[in-house]
C-alpha cells in the first residue's frame, strides 16, 4: 500500500508556519520602530508564495507554498493587532524600541508578560485596576486573585 | 495552473479562523486541562491522512490535524487570558477530563 504524504507535509507546514508566525510577529513588532515596512514585506512575500503555488510542479509544493503564503498574510494582519496588544498592555513592550518607549513613558504599556503564568482557575485583577477589586482579593506577586 | 494549492490555502485560512473559535469555546466550557484530546484528534487525523488516496483530501486533513495540534497548545494561554479578563471568564466549575491526574503531572504544552 502506498502512503499519501501530502497530509503529513501540510500538517507540518500548518503547525510550523502558525508557530513561527506567532513567535516571529512578536519579535518583529518588538524590534520595529515602524511596523509598516515589515508588514508590507510580509504581504508581498505572502502574495508571491500564493502566486507561485499556482505554478508549482506538484500538489505538495503547491499546497505548502500556498499555506505558508496565507499564514504570512495573516501575520501581516497580526503585526497591526500586536501593536494594539502593546497599547492595551496585553503584550510586553520593548523599552529599546522608540515606539514602545513612548508608550511606556506615558504609562500606556508594560514590559511585563502577563500571559507568562500558570492558570489559577480564578479571575485576576491587575494592580492598576485593583480599585475595582472586591474585599476578598489576595495580592499574588504583581496581580490580585479575586476570591482566593 | 495548480488550483489545488489555492484551495488548500483558503481552506487553511478557514481552519485557522475556526481554531480561534473552538479554542475560546473549549477553554470556556471545558477548561484548558482537556488539551490532550484535541492533540490526540489532530494526530489521529494526520495518521488517517496517510491512508487517503486523494492527495487534495489528504492535504486538507493534514491542515485540520496541524491546526488541532496548535489549538491544543493554545488552551493554557487562553485560560490565562480569560482569568485576566481579556476574554469571558466562566465562573462555573469545569468538568475534569478523563485522566486528569496524569494530565496535571505532564503540564499543558505552551509554545
Amino acid at each position: 500500500m502506498t502512503l499519501q504524504w501530502a497530509g503529513v507535509c501540510l500538517a507540518l507546514a500548518t503547525f510550523l508556519s502558525i508557530w513561527w508566525g506567532h513567535v516571529g510577529v512578536r519579535i518583529l513588532e518588538a524590534k520595529s520602530a515602524n511596523i509598516w515596512p515589515p508588514t508590507i514585506a510580509l504581504i508581498v512575500a505572502g502574495l508571491a508564495l500564493i502566486v507561485y503555488s499556482l505554478f508549482a510542479p506538484n500538489l505538495i509544493v503547491s499546497g505548502v507554498s500556498s499555506m505558508v503564503g496565507i499564514t504570512l498574510l495573516w501575520d501581516a494582519f497580526e503585526m497591526y493587532r500586536q501593536s494594539k496588544r502593546i497599547m492595551h498592555k496585553h503584550a510586553p513592550a520593548n523599552p529599546n524600541n522608540p515606539r514602545h518607549a513612548a508608550l511606556l513613558a506615558q504609562g500606556l504599556a508594560t514590559t511585563e508578560d502577563l500571559l507568562d503564568r500558570e492558570p489559577t482557575g480564578k479571575p485576576i485583577v491587575l494592580n492598576d485596576q485593583a480599585h475595582s477589586a472586591t474585599s476578598n482579593t489576595n495580592v499574588v506577586g504583581d496581580y490580585k486573585k479575586v476570591g482566593a | 495552473m495548480m488550483w489545488a494549492g489555492l484551495i488548500i490555502g483558503f481552506f487553511g485560512l478557514f481552519i485557522i479562523g475556526m481554531g480561534f473559535v473552538w479554542v475560546i469555546r473549549m477553554e470556556y466550557y471545558l477548561g484548558y486541562l482537556w488539551w490532550p484530546y484535541p492533540l490526540a484528534i489532530g494526530i489521529l487525523i494526520i495518521i488517517a491522512s496517510l491512508f487517503v488516496s486523494n492527495g487534495l483530501i489528504s492535504a486538507l486533513m493534514g491542515i485540520a490535524g496541524g491546526s488541532f495540534i496548535w489549538g491544543a497548545t493554545e488552551l493554557k494561554e487562553q485560560a490565562v487570558r480569560a482569568e485576566l479578563g481579556w476574554f469571558r471568564f466562566n465562573p462555573n466549575k469545569k468538568p475534569d477530563p478523563p485522566g486528569v491526574k496524569w494530565i496535571k503531572k505532564i503540564g499543558a504544552p505552551h509554545l
